[in-house]
């Protein structure tokens, strides 16, 4: 038996061996790409030697647990990959289909639940915890050059979320999901120039109906995520690149030598993964999405609920402030978004920028009490009021009286 | 239709009598001699022509009349009219046979002419009937035998010029417009003083359970006016007849109190049928805690007979509450994502037996009623069943919570110690 087990062992140091000599470790770049490793990956090198020398890369002193922010995101993303795959399992993204495996994925499938609320929460956690991570960058102005280009890419992604967040909402087909999307089509139809050919293209159809259903399961699942990798590879190697930016003033402990990548910082990442899972599954238990009758586009539903953070800001601005306070809100985060351009002073203190920093708290303020206001706002689709097509009679019923006069050059010859 | 073919059609006129009300002009000529039945009638969706001069004072009617299906028929304004519409000057243009405006008598005369004719209705699949039936009305009876003018002809209800199918969601007779077409005279204090009509019977109907149906979920299932009193027979039910008219929509209603007690009372004309404790125009299903006080208004409390009601009463609240709470179980469930197609069909079934447990109260059947009432609650608690069940899995699933977080404590304590270790390993710390 214990010929056998060194037998085994030595079997096993073999292949570590052959795979140390002949993989290429530039391979190291995927895990790297997960987050479980950091510095450059030295591609001359044999694939145990560069691991090595990548795990113990330093990160600068004063690299601290608000830099996490960035990772938690990147971890919040993860796991909506890993439940939407597990959820794309039992799915079925057509009309007939959609919402009985939603049905069937909570009440048949074993933690079907908890993989769907886990997903639908993450995807409300990874805008609000994406904002949080631009906040700290915009606070301290970390986007001054040479970052500029990450933080356009950042916005990029901020915006990949949301259309991530937006093909997700209509999969459950249910009457919510279905006419908060026809309702945001609409408004994006009315939109000058591009908003009827965008509209028209999610669409497919006339209505939101099976053909949108497609498109968006499509674009949720196959064009996003692509398009989610590259922003993502690029915005990595850009931060590896160009590392982080030090504060404007360095202490002395800040100048120092700082920490391995590991364990130390790997570790706190492990800390914070942990914390954030602990978190989004308490929600997911506590707090799970309900779901509404299944989706009729003939009949309107006497409510709609929202369930996810931007469609709850966006209708919270539309009910409060009509389509103006929603574009004023949207004209904020752009102007937000574009400071980068043109700020190139050397103040990079919030104190020294009091403009940007009470710019920055009103989104904010605005977004979190829209996010409250939205998640207990229960409205109904609005009525299209068509005009009555045909004239009507002239005389002496009440309803006549209520109804438009007659044109009497109509169909005259 | 050019004037000398119109004067060649009114020529018969002189030959033929007109019954109505006496009058000597020749109405129903008018429309006979006009709508030969050799004439098939010609569609025509635009009336305007150059040689057809009446329109020149009269546009408005014009306006309103080519609106209506009598334009689309070939119906001209001398096919009831009469007159020459080819004359550009007014004498002419009223001469010969011109009769104006008709009278009422005239008009349901002129109307009757062609839609009391079934070859001149069979193309348009309409029924001939509607003369012989506003004959036997009491509207017909008061104008053409009792030549009370303020009673209606034909087109009080349906309009003089603007006619239109009974379909049209615009036209006077369209179903949710009846009660304000009957209103317009039945809620007119003035004109129902001499009658002796109470003049709320509009008011009363909208708030009435058929009434919310009609109007509100616009249910055409619903009775309007005509569904109990008959439109062109336009009658009040008799006493007798309340039970018959009440059933042909209530059938097993109907049925069912026939068989029980108060059949044989109402039968024997002591009770006036289902009115007696639904009221007709604000016609109201009894809630179930109102049984018993319904009761009352004939059976004096401690009665035997109250003392069923009370009892009957017990039945159907419980049931009531039961299908209530079926009914928000089944939502609750439904809100959470679970598959409720079966429980869905079992609260179907309860809501049968519910509706059956109507028609054994009707019959003060309450072996049947007990039985039916117990269905319900069987079904009830079955779905309660299904509640309950799953606020337990969300208990568990709160339990769960309780290993994550430890799980997840413990890894972060633990890292936070090696964390520790690790800093003070480090030079400069």
């Amino acid at each position: 038996m214990r010929a056998l087990w060194q037998a085994f062992v030595q079997a096993l140091r073999r292949l570590g061996a052959d795979i140390r000599e002949s993989t290429d470790a530039r391979l190291l770049a995927i895990p790297r790409f997960l987050g479980l490793l950091y510095g450059p990956i030295d591609g001359n090198q044999s694939i145990d030697q560069a691991l090595d020398k990548s795990l113990r890369r330093r990160l600068p002193a004063f690299i601290g647990w608000r830099h996490s922010l960035g990772g938690i995101t990147y971890f919040l993303f993860i796991v909506l990959v890993v439940t939407g795959v597990l959820l794309s399992v039992h799915y079925r993204p057509s009309v007939q289909e959609a919402y009985p495996s939603i049905q069937r994925i909570v009440s048949t499938i074993t933690f079907g639940w908890l993989v769907r609320d886990v997903h639908r929460w993450s995807a409300t956690l990874i805008v609000v915890v994406m904002l949080a991570h631009m906040a700290r960058v915009f606070v301290e102005a970390a986007y001054l050059p040479p970052r500029e280009t990450n933080w356009l890419i950042g916005v990029l992604l901020l915006f990949l979320v949301m259309a991530f967040g937006s093909t997700g909402y209509l999969l459950p087909w249910d009457q919510w999901s279905y006419w908060t999307v026809s309702e945001a089509l609409t408004t994006v139809e009315r939109m000058p120039l591009v908003g009827g050919f965008v509209a028209d293209l999610a669409r497919g159809d006339p209505i939101v109906s099976g053909a949108t259903l497609s498109r968006f399961f499509a674009a949720h699942v196959i064009v996003l995520p692509w398009a989610a990798l590259a922003l993502l590879s690029f915005h990595f190697a850009l931060v590896r690149h160009h590392g982080s930016a030090p504060p404007e003033r360095l202490t002395a402990a800040q100048a120092g030598p700082g920490r391995p990548f590991f364990p130390h910082h790997l570790l706190r990442s492990f800390m914070m993964a942990a914390l954030v899972t602990a978190i989004v599954i308490t929600l997911a238990v506590l707090r799970p999405r309900p779901i509404g009758e299944i989706a009729n586009p003939e009949v309107a539903p006497a409510e709609i609920r929202s369930t996810w953070v931007v469609v709850d800001v966006s209708r919270a601005l539309t009910h409060l402030g009509g389509g103006l306070g929603f574009a004023l809100f949207a004209l904020l985060g752009i102007g937000l978004a574009l400071v980068p351009i043109f700020h190139r002073g050397p103040a990079r203190s919030i104190r020294a920028r009091p403009r940007a920093a009470v710019t920055g708290a009103l989104f904010l303020a605005i977004f979190l009490l829209g996010w409250a206001y939205g998640s207990r706002l229960r409205t109904v689709p609005p009525v299209t009021t068509e005009p009555v097509p045909e004239t009507a009679a002239p005389g002496d019923t009440a309803r006549a009286a209520a109804l438009p006069v007659p044109d009497s050059t109509q169909g005259a010859r | 239709m050019t004037t000398g073919r119109v004067v060649s059609r009114l020529l018969p006129l002189l030959m033929v009598p007109v019954l109505a009300g006496g009058h000597s002009v020749p109405v129903s000529a008018v429309m006979t001699a006009a709508l030969r039945q050799d004439a098939p009638p010609v569609l025509r969706s635009n009336v305007r022509d150059t040689t057809y001069l009446c329109v020149t004072c009269h546009a408005e009617n014009r306006d309103a009349f080519e609106q209506g299906v009598h334009a689309d028929r070939g119906i001209r304004c001398a096919d009831c009219h009469g007159g020459n519409p080819g004359a550009d000057e007014l004498p002419a243009a009223h001469a010969g046979r011109f009769l104006g405006k008709p009278t009422k008598a005239q008009t349901v005369q002129l109307c009757a002419s062609c839609h009391a004719d079934p070859n001149r209705m069979r193309p348009y699949a309409l029924p001939s009937g509607e003369m012989a039936e506003f004959r036997s009305s009491r509207h017909g009876r008061l104008l053409l035998e009792a030549h009370d003018t303020s009673a209606p002809s034909c087109v009080d209800c349906h309009s003089p010029h603007l006619i239109r199918p009974k379909d049209d969601a615009r036209s006077d007779v369209y179903p949710t417009n009846i009660p304000i077409t009957c209103g317009r005279c039945h809620s007119d204090s003035t004109r129902m003083a001499k009658y002796g009509i109470p003049t709320d019977q509009v008011e009363r109907f909208e708030r009435s359970a058929h009434g919310r149906v009609l109007l509100e979920q616009r249910d055409f299932a619903a009775p309007s006016c005509i569904g109990c009193h008959g439109s062109h027979s336009a009658l009040p039910p008799s006493v007798a007849d309340v039970s018959t008219v009440c059933g042909r929509c209530h059938v097993g209603e109907a049925e069912a109190f026939d068989l029980g007690a108060h059949g044989e009372a109402a039968a024997s004309g002591k009770l006036e049928g289902c009115l007696g404790c639904h009221s007709n125009h604000d016609t109201e299903r009894v809630p179930a805690d109102q049984l018993a006080a319904t009761c009352t208004k004939c059976h004096a409390e401690g009665t035997r007979a109250y003392a069923v009601g009370v009892e009957m009463q017990g039945y159907l609240v419980q049931a009531a509450a039961d299908l209530q709470s079926a009914d928000s179980g089944l939502a609750a469930l439904a809100l959470v994502g679970l598959q409720t197609g079966d429980a869905r069909f079992r609260y179907q079934t309860a809501v049968t037996a519910f509706n059956e447990a109507a028609r054994a109260q009707h019959q003060m059947d309450m072996r049947q009623l007990e039985d039916l009432t117990r269905r319900v609650r069987s079904i009830s608690r079955d779905i309660d069943a299904m509640r309950a069940s799953y606020e337990e899995r969300r208990w568990e699933h709160r339990l769960f919570l309780g290993i994550v977080w430890f799980l997840a404590l413990s890894a972060i304590s633990l890292s936070w110690m090696v964390l520790r270790r690790l800093d003070a390993q480090e030079p400069g710390t």
